[in-house]
C-alpha cells in the first residue's frame, strides 16, 4: 500500500501556538497570491493541517472518515485565494467548517502551501525522453488501449491526463514495473458466476452489500444483485502487465518521462 | 414563564385537532397531548409513539409494534420523504408524539411534521454564531419532550426549550462558553422533573460534565463533572494540572432506571486524545460508564473501560438496560458494546462486572479482561511519532451508533467494524478554543479491505449468535421490533431489515445517501411506520396499502 511519508516534524509546539495567536484573523486574505511557499512554510502548514484538518481529511490528506481526499485535486477551489477562503471560512451549508478563528492569515497560507504540495510533484531531471515515451504509450507499449489521456484511449485503466501532478517518477516506475503491488479497489477484478454457471469477469467499478457493477474486457457494463448470482470472487491483482515484459529499460525511462510530463496545469 | 401545571390540563383542553397540510385530507389525529413523566416511564405501553431518543428509558430500541414482521416486511414501500433544507449528514432520530413528528436538523434546528404525511407544522431555527468550535460536523441527534415542551441541544452549547405546538423558543440556557470549545449535539434525557443533558468538546481540552436543568425555566439543578477536581482523591489519576483540560465529554444520551433512580451515562476520551504523556494516570472518569443518582447527580458507581486511553475510544455508547437471568440468577443488567471492541455486561445496581468479551477485531489488549473487567494491555500499542498499527481504528469496534436489544430473542445487536489504523502522536500545547488532540490516525488499507457487520450477541455468554456482513461498512444505529426484525443502514445508502433471530436479509432499499442515524418506528391511525434519516432526507416506510 502506498503511504505518503508522514515525517515527524521537529517544529516545536510553541511555533504553532504563535501562528494561532499572534495576529487577529481576517475573513479574507489581503493577498491574492500565497506569500508563504517555502519548504519550511509547507512543513508548518502540514503540522497545522494535521492538528486542525487531519481528523476529517486524513493525516496525510488521503481522505478520512468525514472528509474527502485532498491529494487528487480540489473540488471547490482552483486558485490559492480560493483555497485560502475555504480553509478560512469553510464551505457554507456543509460539514466543512473553517479553521480555528485564532489562526493567523500566515498560518492559513501555510496550510494552503501544504495542500498544494499534495497535488504538485516537484520537477526533476529525468533520464528518459518524453516524446519517445508518448509514442510508446500509443504504440509498442499499448498503454492507450486501456488508459485515456485528454479524451483518447481505453477505459480499462485509470485516466492519466494529469498523472504527473499526482505521482512522482518513483511512484510511476513502481506502477509500471510491478502493477499488482498496490491495486486500488476500483481496479480489482471481480469474477461473477451466474446461476446458470456462466461466468462474467470485469473490473470492479462499484460494490456494496447487495450489488456490484463491473466493466468487462469489451468495456461493457454489468450490474448484478449478489442474491441473484451463484458466487462472486475478488481478484486483487492488476490486469496490467509489467512494462518490463515488452519494453526495454530505456523505453521504460521514456514512458516515465512522458507520464510525468502530464500536468494538471496543461489541461 | 409557563408552569408545568398547565401541561397537565385535561384532555379536552389539549385535544386540539390539527389539520393536515393543504392538499392532504385531514387526518384522524394528530392531537398532541402532554407528555407526562408517567408516560415516559411507561413509554413501552404506547408503542404508537416514540417518545425519546432511544424509544424507552432503558434504551433497548425495541418497538413493540408488530404489524410489520418477517412475513410481510418485503411489502414495505415509501410513504413520504422530508427534505432537510441543509446540505449535511443527518444524525437525527425523530420522536413521535400522537401523530406529530419532531425532527432535528443541522446545525441546531427542529421541525414538526405530520407523522402520517411528512408535511410541516412549524420549524425553529436556532441562531448560531459563526465561530463555532466543533470537531466532527454540525450534528444534532434529536430532542426530548416533557409536557408540551421540546428540549434541544445546540452547537453553541445551549439547552433550548421550544414550545411543541408552535415552535416558539421558550428559553435557552447556556451550559458553557462555546468559544472555549464546548458544544452540544445530543438529545437530552428527561429524568422525572429534570432535563439531563451532556456536553461535547473532547477534542478541545474541555472539562466534561453532565447537567440537570429545571424544565420550566432552564435553571441548572446540578452539575456532575466527569473529571474530579483536585479536592477529590480520584484527581490523582491525572498528572499535574492535566485534569483542567482532560476532556471526558458526555456527548450522547444516557439511560435511566426509575426503580433504582440511577442515570447511566457514558463519558468520552481524555484530552489530548492521542498523546497521553501529559496526563499520566488512569484519567478518571474518562471512557467510563457513570451511574448517577437521579436526585442530585451524585455518583453511585463508575466503571472505566479504557484506563489512560490514547486511541480516542470514547465510552460514548448507549447503555442498554434489561432484566436477565444471568448464571441462574435474575439480574438487573446493563449491556455495553464499547468503542474499544469489548462487549460488557454489568449488574447495574452495584456496578459489578459480570462479563466482557471482544466483539470486533482487537489487537491492543489480551482478549481476556481481568476479574474486575480491566483490560490487560499488549505492549507497544501506544501512538508514536512514526505511527503504530492498532485495531480497532479511531472509529472503534463500534462507536456512538445506537445498539438494540430484543426481549423476544434476548439478543443484543451492535454495529461492529473489523478495522485497523496507524496511530500517530505529536506534541501539542493547549490553546483555549483550539483543537487539542496530540496526534491522529490514518487507515492502513483502502476501506474496501475492511469489514463491517451487524453482530447479534448473546448477553449471557458474550458469544456472537449471528453476523451480517456489510460492504463496505456501516455507521448506522439499529432498531429491533416485536415483528422480530432488525433495521439498520449502510454508509453507501442502503436501509435494510434482517430476521432478528437468524440475521437473514429480508428487505432492503437504496435510499441514496449515507445512513448515519438510527431507525425508529411508530403508528398513526393503525398503520405502523418505520423512519430513517439518510443523507439529509428523512424517509418513512409502511406496508403497501
Amino acid at each position: 500500500m502506498r503511504m505518503r511519508s508522514l515525517c515527524a516534524l521537529a517544529a516545536p509546539a510553541f511555533l504553532i501556538a504563535s501562528l494561532l495567536a499572534v495576529a487577529p484573523a481576517t475573513t479574507h486574505a489581503q493577498e491574492s497570491e500565497n506569500p508563504y511557499t517555502t519548504r519550511l512554510d509547507v512543513r508548518m502548514g502540514q503540522r497545522l493541517y494535521q492538528q486542525q484538518c487531519g481528523r476529517c481529511h486524513g493525516q496525510d490528506g488521503g481522505g478520512g472518515e468525514l472528509g474527502p481526499a485532498l491529494d487528487e485535486g480540489f473540488r471547490n477551489a482552483s486558485t490559492d485565494a480560493g483555497l485560502f477562503r475555504i480553509v478560512r471560512e469553510g464551505i457554507p451549508n456543509s460539514q466543512m467548517i473553517g479553521i480555528s478563528r485564532n489562526a493567523t492569515d500566515q498560518s492559513v497560507w501555510m496550510v494552503v502551501s501544504f495542500l498544494n504540495s499534495l497535488n504538485n510533484t516537484v520537477d526533476v531531471d529525468l533520464p528518459g525522453n518524453a516524446s519517445n515515451g508518448r509514442q510508446l504509450f500509443t504504440g509498442k507499449g499499448n498503454c492507450s488501449g486501456c488508459h485515456m489521456v485528454s479524451g483518447d484511449g481505453g477505459r480499462r485503466g485509470p485516466e492519466l491526463t494529469a498523472i504527473g501532478s499526482r505521482r512522482d517518477p518513483d511512484e510511476l516506475r513502481a506502477s509500471l514495473t510491478d502493477p499488482s503491488e498496490d491495486v486500488p479497489p476500483r481496479w480489482w477484478t471481480v469474477r461473477v458466476t451466474r446461476e446458470d454457471g456462466s461466468v462474467v469477469e470485469g473490473l470492479r467499478m462499484n460494490e456494496d452489500t447487495f450489488s456490484l457493477r463491473i466493466m468487462d474486457e469489451n468495456e461493457a457494463l454489468w450490474s448484478f444483485l449478489k442474491g441473484s448470482v451463484q458466487s462472486h470472487e475478488r481478484i486483487k491483482t492488476s490486469i496490467m502487465p509489467s512494462a518490463t515484459d515488452t519494453l526495454t529499460a530505456s523505453e521504460v525511462d521514456d514512458l516515465i518521462a512522458y507520464l510525468f510530463s502530464l500536468k494538471r496545469e496543461d489541461i | 414563564m409557563r408552569r408545568l401545571s398547565i401541561l397537565v390540563a385535561t384532555a379536552t383542553l389539549v385535544a386540539l385537532q390539527v389539520l393536515a397540510q393543504p392538499g392532504g385530507a385531514p387526518s384522524a389525529g394528530p392531537a398532541l397531548t402532554p407528555v407526562t413523566w408517567e408516560r415516559l416511564v411507561n413509554a413501552e405501553d404506547e408503542p404508537e409513539n416514540w417518545l425519546m431518543y432511544s424509544g424507552t428509558l432503558d434504551s433497548q430500541r425495541f418497538s413493540r409494534l408488530d404489524q410489520v414482521d418477517r412475513t410481510n416486511v418485503g411489502d414495505l414501500e415509501l410513504k413520504w420523504a422530508y427534505q432537510i433544507p441543509q446540505l449535511d449528514r443527518s444524525e437525527t432520530v425523530p420522536i413521535v408524539v400522537d401523530g406529530v413528528m419532531f425532527i432535528t436538523e443541522a446545525p441546531s434546528n427542529v421541525v414538526a411534521v405530520d407523522a402520517a404525511t411528512g408535511r410541516q407544522f412549524w420549524r425553529y431555527n436556532h441562531p448560531l454564531p459563526d465561530d463555532l468550535r466543533i470537531c466532527c460536523g454540525r450534528n444534532n441527534r434529536g430532542v426530548a419532550i416533557l409536557g408540551e415542551t421540546l428540549y434541544m441541544s445546540t452547537l453553541d452549547a445551549k439547552l433550548a426549550a421550544i414550545d411543541a405546538r408552535s415552535g416558539n423558543l421558550l428559553w435557552a440556557s447556556e451550559a458553557a462558553d462555546y468559544r472555549s470549545g464546548y458544544s452540544k449535539t445530543s438529545a437530552p434525557l428527561i429524568v422525572k422533573d429534570q432535563v439531563v443533558t451532556g456536553i461535547a468538546g473532547g477534542e478541545y481540552g474541555i472539562r466534561g460534565f453532565l447537567d440537570s436543568y429545571d424544565p420550566e425555566n432552564g435553571e441548572r439543578n446540578w452539575r456532575t463533572y466527569t473529571i474530579p477536581g483536585p479536592d477529590h482523591p480520584d484527581s490523582q489519576t491525572w498528572a499535574g494540572d492535566s485534569w483542567r483540560t482532560g476532556g471526558s465529554p458526555t456527548w450522547l444520551t444516557g439511560s435511566y432506571d426509575p426503580d433504582l433512580d440511577l442515570i447511566y451515562w457514558g463519558t468520552g476520551n481524555p484530552g489530548p486524545d492521542w498523546n497521553g504523556d501529559v496526563r499520566m494516570g488512569d484519567n478518571l472518569y474518562s471512557d467510563s460508564a457513570l451511574a448517577l443518582r437521579g436526585d442530585g447527580g451524585g455518583m453511585e458507581w463508575y466503571f472505566q473501560f479504557t484506563p489512560h486511553d490514547v486511541h480516542d475510544w470514547d465510552a460514548i455508547q448507549i447503555p442498554i438496560l434489561a432484566d436477565l437471568e444471568f448464571e441462574g440468577e435474575e439480574r438487573k443488567v446493563m449491556m455495553w458494546a464499547n468503542r474499544n471492541a469489548f462487549f460488557y455486561v454489568f449488574d447495574r445496581e452495584t456496578g459489578e462486572f459480570l462479563l466482557g468479551k471482544p466483539f470486533a477485531k482487537m489487537t491492543w489488549a489480551e482478549p481476556e479482561l481481568d476479574s474486575n473487567g480491566r483490560p490487560i494491555r499488549i505492549p507497544n500499542m501506544e501512538p508514536t511519532a512514526q505511527g503504530v498499527l492498532v485495531s480497532p481504528p479511531v472509529g472503534g469496534g463500534t462507536n456512538w451508533f445506537s445498539p438494540a436489544y430484543s426481549p423476544q430473542t434476548e439478543l443484543f445487536y451492535v454495529q461492529a467494524f473489523d478495522g485497523e489504523a496507524i496511530y500517530f502522536k505529536r506534541d501539542e500545547e493547549y490553546v483555549e478554543g483550539d483543537q487539542f488532540t496530540g496526534g491522529g490516525q490514518q487507515y492502513n488499507l483502502p476501506m474496501d479491505e475492511y469489514q463491517s457487520s451487524i453482530r447479534a450477541i448473546d448477553p449471557k455468554t458474550g458469544d456472537i449468535a449471528w453476523d451480517y456482513w456489510i460492504q463496505p461498512r456501516s455507521t448506522a444505529g439499529i432498531m429491533t421490533t416485536a415483528g422480530d426484525l432488525v433495521f439498520s443502514g449502510t454508509i453507501d445508502g442502503y436501509f435494510f431489515a434482517l430476521d432478528a433471530e437468524t440475521g437473514e436479509e429480508l428487505w432492503h432499499m437504496n435510499v441514496g445517501r449515507r445512513v448515519h442515524s438510527a431507525p425508529m418506528s411508530y403508528a398513526v391511525n393503525g398503520q405502523q411506520y418505520v423512519t430513517i434519516a439518510a443523507g439529509n432526507v428523512v424517509y418513512t416506510f409502511g406496508l403497501r396499502d
